[in-house]
């Protein structure tokens, strides 16, 4: 990627937040940092950053409610950093509305990959678009429509959504899905996948709790019907 | 009257002299059965025949100790009785059987005919008190009117008796001597007396019916073996209801036992009363108490420790995180650094590292150890797994794969990566290159297996050695005090299969070559996802 990305990384600890900004630099990013969440809001609105890495553990409002904040108005990747791996922190991160997460301590290179990563979801293509039902995905102008409304849908979203759309009527497990959305390249976290299902449902869906359109297949993972 | 020597007949039977103790035998515990923890309901039916075991050693032996003093008081009454009856009835006989010899013979000629005697036995009979009368003299032998027996049914012993010349008899010639014995005449008691009347004079038998008096204490025996009969079910009610009071204490002290050792040591009982059964509860409850402090106490200390080493982590991982942060760019610079300089900055990067490593098993360790490790279950090829496992740490070219395809297992790839990386990172670092890794699918009773088997081509792991390979912070080679492990991994590796429901066996291959770590997963494991669908 050639463009230089504006990150804001929102982080409390000082060492930790320096240590970042100069690793994340040194990436090749442009780094805005702020040491709690009112400030990161403040300078989100102000500098309008690529993506978000925000930590989860913050004083004053929290890494999830800056989360959920950001998520009503905006669909740009955020990348929580968690202090742990395996709590219910993550779920409850994951469905707050973040792409991805990343446990500390983190080596900026993971960092890094993953942050491109999730910058590359958003990416055009060159394609043609696709109807199911009322719902048409736009691979062009990278836009899903339902009955004629564009859809507000994170890249994350949006790149499942494609991914899934690519192979209408077969099956994918969700460690292909993190590997063709995530891009990890072993095999992950498959509740990332299953947040990110819940949140695209909670959008294309007519009835998100009886979903016709993205179909859970039992034992093997997700697939994208056209409506009969 | 004068006493006489007397064999006494065969009479009277004995009152249930010989019953043997009732309900002994069943008071034996009936199966040999164990009480194991499998069953349950098997050691429930066990503990309960204890119970009523004793129950029934307690009713047995208060009915011996009623039925012995029952049987003793009415024998010894019913024998007193027996012997002053008998005694009154025969002294009164006799006494008058003599009055009325006394009145009669003495009337008779010193040779009295035949005719004589039948009227003098005739008189004697009608005048007594309602016996038979029989006489003999050397010419002949009569008997009283209306007698059913003569002299021939008198039993010989008392015949020779009478008849012989009594020798310490001091007998003064107006008195003769009086010999008696009780016989069963045709099934009916009879008291037989005979005398000589003078030394010339004819021999007179009296045949007294006892069968009033047979009858009178038949019935007292009756009496007496149903009130018998009574005192024994009384003391075993009384017994029985004894047990009960006992028992039920026993019982629900047997079942705050039983629910202690379950591990609910808040289990209390009710003290009432100051009896020993009381003073029993009041122990019980000192002593659940003092082990539920006890407890409590390690509890909590061992929750401190836990809560230290998680807290220490975690305060551990704030700097390392920022430490981590500027690794890398250390490490690109290292090159353009001062040699002097270079290998500090180099050894700042590993140690940071290690340290790294360390603090993230620690903090592993600590969640399996608060239970806090949850497992994120997913479908997946086991082949798959693998292969991404040895790319990921650029270990192609190190491993041999025996992997079928389409070979899936529910389980959380995350863990099985750490548990493969550990396993085969282990056998690079002791057995060298190449490494094998086989997969397979095995079954049985318990369900499908998934097994991988990773061996090395090293010296294998000395026996002393292989049951401890597993604990933390073991190191098989005491000499080399720092190893590039943290020392958990293996641990860990254990931890994460036993989550899954499996487990890891380490051993030697039969051929002597090197070592074979085999981990066993159940291909459907019995445990709640982390994420439900």
């Amino acid at each position: 990627m050639n463009r230089v990305s504006h990150l804001l990384l929102i982080e409390d600890d000082d060492a930790i937040r320096t240590g970042l900004e100069l690793a994340l630099t040194r990436q090749g990013h442009r780094v805005s940092v702020a040491a709690s969440g009112e400030d990161g809001l403040k300078l989100f609105k102000e500098q309008r950053p690529d993506l978000i890495v925000l930590d989860v553990m913050l004083p004053g409002i929290d890494g999830f409610e800056v989360c959920r904040r950001i998520r009503r108005t905006d669909q740009l990747p955020i990348i929580l950093l968690t202090a742990r791996s395996d709590d219910i922190d993550v779920v409850v991160g994951l469905e707050s509305g973040a792409d991805d997460y990343v446990v500390k301590p983190v080596q900026p290179r993971v960092l890094d990959a993953r942050i491109r990563a999730v910058l590359r979801r958003g990416e055009r293509e060159s394609s043609d678009s696709a109807a199911f039902g009322d719902l048409v995905i736009d691979r062009n102008a990278m836009t899903v429509t339902k009955r004629g409304a564009e859809l507000q849908l994170t890249p994350t979203e949006l790149r499942l959504l494609l991914e899934l759309s690519r192979r209408p009527g077969q099956a994918l497990s969700r460690q292909q899905l993190l590997r063709l959305v995530w891009e990890h390249d072993y095999l992950g976290d498959s509740r990332l996948v299953d947040a990110c299902v819940q949140r695209l449902r909670a959008k294309v869906e007519d009835v998100p709790s009886a979903p016709t359109l993205i179909r859970t297949v039992r034992g093997v993972g997700y697939r994208l019907d056209a409506p009969a | 009257m004068t006493k006489g020597s007397t064999t006494t007949a065969p009479s009277g039977n004995g009152h249930g002299h010989d019953r043997s103790p009732s309900g002994q035998s069943s008071g034996v515990p009936p199966h040999g059965a164990e009480p194991g923890p499998a069953h349950p309901r098997a050691s429930w039916v066990v503990r309960r025949l204890r119970l009523t075991s004793l129950r029934i050693r307690m009713i047995a032996v208060c009915s011996v100790v009623a039925l012995a003093a029952a049987v003793s008081s009415s024998g010894i009454a019913y024998w007193l009785n027996r012997d002053a009856v008998l005694k009154r009835t025969q002294d009164t006989a006799l006494a008058d059987f003599r009055n009325q010899l006394d009145r009669t013979v003495t009337a008779l000629p010193l040779e009295p005919s035949c005719q004589d005697l039948q009227l003098a036995a005739n008189v004697v009979a009608t005048t007594g008190l309602r016996y038979d009368v029989a006489m003999t003299s050397p010419s002949c032998t009569v008997a009283s009117l209306r007698s059913h027996y003569t002299a021939a049914d008198v039993p010989d012993a008392l015949r020779r008796q009478v008849e012989q010349p009594c020798m310490h008899c001091t007998t003064s010639p107006g008195q003769y001597h009086l010999f008696w014995q009780r016989v069963n005449l045709g099934g009916v008691p009879y008291l037989i007396g005979g005398t000589k009347v003078l030394p010339s004079g004819p021999t007179a038998y009296m045949f007294k019916s006892l069968d009033d008096e047979q009858r009178d204490l038949d019935s007292l025996a009756w009496s007496l073996g149903i009130a018998t009969l009574l005192a024994l079910v009384g003391a075993a009610l009384l017994a029985q209801a004894a047990a009960a009071t006992v028992l039920k204490p026993v019982a629900r002290l047997a079942e705050a036992a039983r629910r202690l050792g379950e591990g609910n040591l808040d289990t209390r009982l009710d003290v009432t009363g100051q009896d020993e059964l009381a003073e029993l509860s009041r122990t019980f409850n000192h002593t659940a108490a003092a082990l539920e402090a006890q407890v409590d106490e390690l509890s909590a200390r061992e929750h401190a420790s836990r809560r230290f080493v998680a807290d220490m982590s975690h305060e551990l991982r704030t700097p390392l995180t920022a430490m981590t942060a500027v690794t890398d760019i250390l490490e690109d610079e290292a090159d353009m650094l001062d040699p002097m300089i270079e290998p500090a900055v180099r050894l700042v990067v590993s140690e940071t590292r290690r340290l790294t490593e360390l603090v993230e098993n620690l903090m592993e360790v600590t969640r399996f150890d608060a239970g806090t490790a949850k497992v994120v279950l997913d479908e997946v090829d086991i082949a798959d797994l693998i292969t991404s496992t040895i790319d990921a740490r650029a270990w192609l070219d190190a491993v041999e794969l025996d992997a079928p395809r389409g070979l899936v297992a529910r389980l959380d790839p995350r863990r099985i990566d750490v548990v493969l990386a550990n396993l085969i990172g282990n056998a690079l670092k002791h057995g060298g290159s190449p490494v094998r890794v086989r997969a397979r699918e095995e079954s049985d009773a318990h369900g499908d297996w998934l097994v991988v088997e990773v061996a090395d081509g090293g010296p294998g792991i000395p026996d002393d050695v292989l049951p401890h390979v597993f604990d933390r912070f073991f190191k098989a080679d005491a000499s080399r005090r720092r190893s590039e492990g943290s020392g958990l991994g293996l641990s860990i590796a254990m931890e994460n299969a036993r989550i899954h429901g499996g487990a890891i066996t380490a051993a030697n291959a039969a051929d002597g070559a090197g070592a074979v770590f085999t981990l066993r997963l159940p291909k459907n494991p019995p445990i709640k996802d982390g994420i439900t669908q």
